[in-house]
């Protein structure tokens, strides 16, 4: 299916758009803002109609059968009405049966008297197309009253000629963010430096409107433990209303000031300063529970950023054939997306090479192997030894690497946290395990993401503070040694050579250590 | 025997002319007040179009984009919508839209009343008085022909709207206030994510950062202000028939501007003090409302061309800014050139900075204080003078117009340098 269809060609037409609009700031009114702007650039006349007072030219109360008629009166003066469509702009809240079926028929009486309707869909509910009710019927005569329906994935497309009973010729696909402008002329290091971040610093970056879809808490939760590997998280935007999801800001909030490494920028972000953020962030996650498309990964886009977002609506779709997308499935997943990306940064850590041969071979290998798999996890510790550094140095880091590794093992052969896989072989089994993940997931994801991020924040205090007791048991070493060194001279003037047990003791508990089992066994259940 | 201040202050120290700032002047600057006509009262408006004039005489292309409304209370389209040439300038003018919504009121009643509407409201509010549509629509269609836009006021629909329609090219004059709409959440996009702030003063600067993080780029410029090249006190007298000692106060007379409580001070001062020899001479626009018992000291002299100002500032004993939301105060520049003493409401945190910094102003913070500023200066005139002695250098050193101009250039290359691509035809 072709993507933006519209039909206008060459043909200059006038043209009414009815959407909320600029300096109203919402996501809605600045995609129509840029569809406006594209369309004026190509010499069409458009005014525009907004639910309320703003820089439209005109502004009209659409909710209700009166707002839908008052428009008929205005639609036939134009070639051609386009909507920008969210079914709070024309449904009362709550809506009964009675008002869906009045507010249908009059939207759709009014657009037949239009030459032409063009309906962008931001947000419906099939399931009032399903309906073999009254209101159902109302709905499917509307959608049958619009000569084009534009939605961003092909699975809203199949969800709508499905729900709506719409000819599939008339419903087409607008690719989301093929209207969209760059906002500001910063470049990355601009952009850094006028928000304060370290040119240097792996930064993460959700923004946007905080709401619970958008699942702000389960990027907090993800990041985790990253602060301390160099890494920031950036959480920008305020709620879209105060009197709504305050609640939710409140606990994003609490979140993000418990989580070392994660910043929180609140209030209101302008067009510019939110790509801005964009252009200073390294990656832009997008941890949403529930969105159709998404306006965000548009502007990333643009902007060629990595994305991390869960696959959930038409994310993924949406973002087909672009680079630097990653999807996932959860919380874990988010978790390891991001940790990866982490831990892809610090590549170039440089390590020994494998040990080839020599008497302690497999100890040293095991030495090599733990290090590595600490590096990969982005273990404090384990980042701390790095090839060149002075003897002294490397053997005080490489024991408080060690130490640490082993303090944390218990927590890490837990594992983490994942809802179970709705897999299934008994027929029927699969689709049952779907529903109860559909029913629960709003409940069951936060403790599972918050049982990682207890999990992640216990291993990084376990090693930061192992890595304190392998430094101080390396100075204690140092000390030992000197003083047996001086015991050893002495006992050797006075009873010639004789081997020492020194070395020997330090020798076992280091290779204790390396094994794993120097701390308290791990409770196995 | 009034001490009259006789001639005009010859200026021991002339003006000086800046050298220009040698900069890029490519590309074509719209600089858009909410308001541009002949006779104009005060205010940010003003500033912003004589820095458009000064530019274009520099060698930039400079366009005014505006309303077809010259009074700020009514915003009736009083000019006709379209193009004009105004003193050289290119002007476009566009209609506004206003719509008596009652909850204007209400809403505007509980944010000055320190409550904080939800941003919904806000927007409500923002919304609900005086539009232009037209213009928005003229920067979406043609933003990419201007290599800057400047706006001035910050909390003005236009600025609100329009700067974000443009918003890598959006130059504010600020004119920040600690006021009640600073704090609203709604302004900070026009604070942080636009091409550049323009501050008149320290305190505003401090106040932009306490307000909103991370500012936009940002600089303090100043404010340009014209020197007068004579005064004629003596004949201000004359030609307005004032006779006696007299405080000066010109400008919009209107309650944020501290008017009322001016007349108040004034009334309770004289009521404790009925000796005091001063008069209150007051141009400018608004109803006077004077108390019974000092309306006869009060004299309107309406509104005063720029030369009268100047001499009645000349020929007061002192020149007095009640105001406390002030951005910069052209009008105690212009007294201080007039080697006039200023006497200004301690409140106000730019007006005080420049009295302190300058040495040329008192401050007061209640009518006491009020009343012993006035006591001061009738009964030591000659140290009133002394005091207004470094006012004159402060503002030559800081604020003649070319050297505002040259820091504006500056910042203006600096903000939106020519990219590729971002300004048609350059």
């Amino acid at each position: 299916m072709d993507r933006d269809s519209e039909g206008l060609g060459s043909r200059l037409v006038k043209i009414l758009m009815v959407t909320p609009y600029p300096p109203m700031r919402d996501g809605i009114a600045t995609y129509a803002a840029q569809a406006v702007r594209q369309l004026r650039a190509e010499g069409h006349d458009v005014e525009v109609l907004s639910p309320g007072p703003s820089a439209a030219h005109y502004h009209l109360d659409l909710v209700g059968p009166r707002g839908a008629l008052a428009l008929g009166k205005r639609v036939p003066r134009y070639d051609k009405v386009i909507v920008q469509f969210h079914p709070d702009f024309f449904y009362p809240l709550p809506s009964s049966v009675r008002d869906r079926i009045e507010v249908s028929l009059a939207l759709a009486a009014s657009f037949r008297l239009a030459r032409e309707v063009e309906v962008v869909v931001h947000e419906i509910d099939y399931r009032h197309g399903r309906l073999r009710s009254p209101d159902g019927y109302a709905a499917r005569a509307l959608w049958h009253s619009v000569d084009r329906i534009l939605v961003h994935t092909e699975g809203e497309r199949r969800d709508f000629i499905t729900a709506f009973g719409v000819s599939s010729t008339r419903v087409l696909l607008a690719t989301h963010g093929a209207r969209f402008s760059r906002n500001t002329h910063h470049d990355h290091e601009t952009a850094r430096a006028s928000l304060g971040v370290p040119a240097d610093a792996l930064m993460f970056l959700t923004i946007g409107f905080i709401q619970e879809s958008k699942g702000f808490d389960r990027a907090i939760l993800a990041f985790a433990g990253l602060g301390a590997r160099g890494a920031r998280l950036d959480v920008v935007g305020r709620s879209r209303l105060a009197e709504d999801g305050s609640g939710y800001e409140n606990h994003v909030d609490v979140l993000a000031a418990a989580t070392d490494g994660v910043h929180r920028h609140k209030g209101f972000v302008s067009d510019e300063l939110f790509d801005r953020w964009i252009v200073a962030s390294d990656v832009v996650v997008l941890p949403y529970r529930n969105v159709w498309s998404s306006g965000v990964l548009e502007r990333a886009s643009l902007y060629d950023k990595e994305v991390i977002a869960t696959r959930i609506g038409g994310l993924a779709e949406q973002a087909a054939d672009r680079p630097g997308m990653t999807f996932v499935r959860d919380d874990a997943g988010l978790r390891r997306a991001m940790w990866e990306r982490v831990m892809g940064a610090r590549k170039g850590l440089t390590l020994e090479p494998w040990p080839a041969e020599g008497d302690r071979l497999r100890a040293d290998l095991q030495r090599q192997i733990r290090r590595r798999a600490a590096a990969a996890r982005g273990s404090r510790a384990a980042s701390a030894a790095p090839v060149g550094a002075a003897p002294d140095v490397a053997a005080a880091r490489e024991r408080a690497a060690l130490v640490a590794g082993a303090v944390s093992a218990p927590v890490r052969r837990v594992g983490e946290l994942a809802l179970p896989p709705t897999a299934s072989q008994r027929s029927g089994g699969a689709l049952v395990k779907r529903v109860v993940r559909r029913l629960t997931a709003w409940e069951l994801g936060p403790i599972v993401g918050e049982v990682n991020a207890l999990r992640a924040a216990t291993i990084e205090s376990l090693e930061s503070a192992g890595a304190q007791v392998g430094v101080a048991a390396a100075t204690a070493d140092d000390a030992e040694r000197a003083v047996r060194s001086r015991g050893q001279r002495s006992a050797g003037r006075a009873a010639g050579k004789r081997g020492s047990g020194g070395p020997a003791v330090r020798t076992e508990r280091a290779d204790a250590l390396d094994d794993g089992i120097a701390c308290p066994p791990p409770r196995r259940g | 025997m009034c001490a009259r201040k006789a001639a005009g202050p010859a200026p021991e120290r002339p003006p000086m002319i800046g050298s220009r700032a040698s900069s890029d002047r490519s590309g074509k600057l719209a600089f858009v007040p909410t308001r541009y006509a002949k006779g104009m009262v005060g205010g940010a408006e003003l500033v912003l179009a004589q820095m458009a004039h000064g530019l274009a005489e520099r060698g930039w292309d400079v366009e005014i984009l505006t309303t077809c409304a010259s009074n700020h209370w009514t915003w009736e389209n009083e000019l006709p919508a379209g193009d004009s040439i105004v003193d050289g300038v290119p002007v476009q003018r566009f209609p506004v839209v206003k719509e008596d919504i009652p909850e204007r009121g209400v809403l505007e009643h509980e944010i000055m009343a320190g409550g904080v509407p939800s941003i919904t409201e806000q927007q409500r509010w923002m919304n609900s008085g005086m539009r232009v549509p037209a213009l928005y629509h003229h920067l979406v269609d043609h933003g990419d022909d201007y290599r800057a836009v400047l706006f001035t006021p910050y909390p003005s629909w236009v600025t609100f709207a329009c700067a974000q329609a443009v918003p890598d090219k959006s130059v504010l004059w600020t004119c920040l206030h600690d006021e009640p709409y600073a704090y609203l959440e709604l302004f900070q996009p026009v604070f942080t994510g636009v091409a550049g702030l323009l501050f008149q003063s320290g305190p505003e600067h401090q106040l932009a950062h306490r307000i909103a993080d991370p500012l936009s780029p940002h600089a303090v410029v100043g404010c340009p202000v014209a020197v007068p090249k004579k005064y004629d006190p003596d004949g201000f007298r004359e030609r307005y028939g004032i006779d006696g000692r007299f405080v000066f106060y010109t400008g919009r007379r209107e309650g944020g501007k501290g008017w009322p409580d001016l007349l108040d001070m004034l009334a309770r001062a004289v009521a404790r003090s009925p000796e005091l020899p001063f008069s209150l001479v007051t141009g400018g626009a608004g109803e006077i409302d004077a108390p019974a018992p000092i309306k006869d000291r009060v004299i309107d002299v309406g509104f005063l061309p720029d030369e009268e100002r100047d001499n009645a500032m000349a020929a007061a004993d002192a020149y007095m800014q009640p105001g406390r939301y002030e951005a910069f105060s052209m009008t105690i520049m212009e007294s201080w050139l007039a080697g006039t003493p200023v006497i200004a409401n301690g409140a106000g945190e730019v007006v005080a900075w420049h009295c302190k910094r300058s040495g040329a102003g008192l401050t007061y913070d209640d009518e006491f204080e009020f009343e012993q500023c006035l006591r001061f200066l009738a009964e030591a005139p000659e140290a009133a003078a002394e005091l207004a002695a470094p006012g004159r250098d402060y503002v030559l050193d800081n604020y003649q117009t070319e050297h505002v101009l040259d820091r504006v250039e500056c910042e203006i290359a600096r903000w939106t340098g020519i990219r590729k691509g971002s300004v048609a035809g350059s």
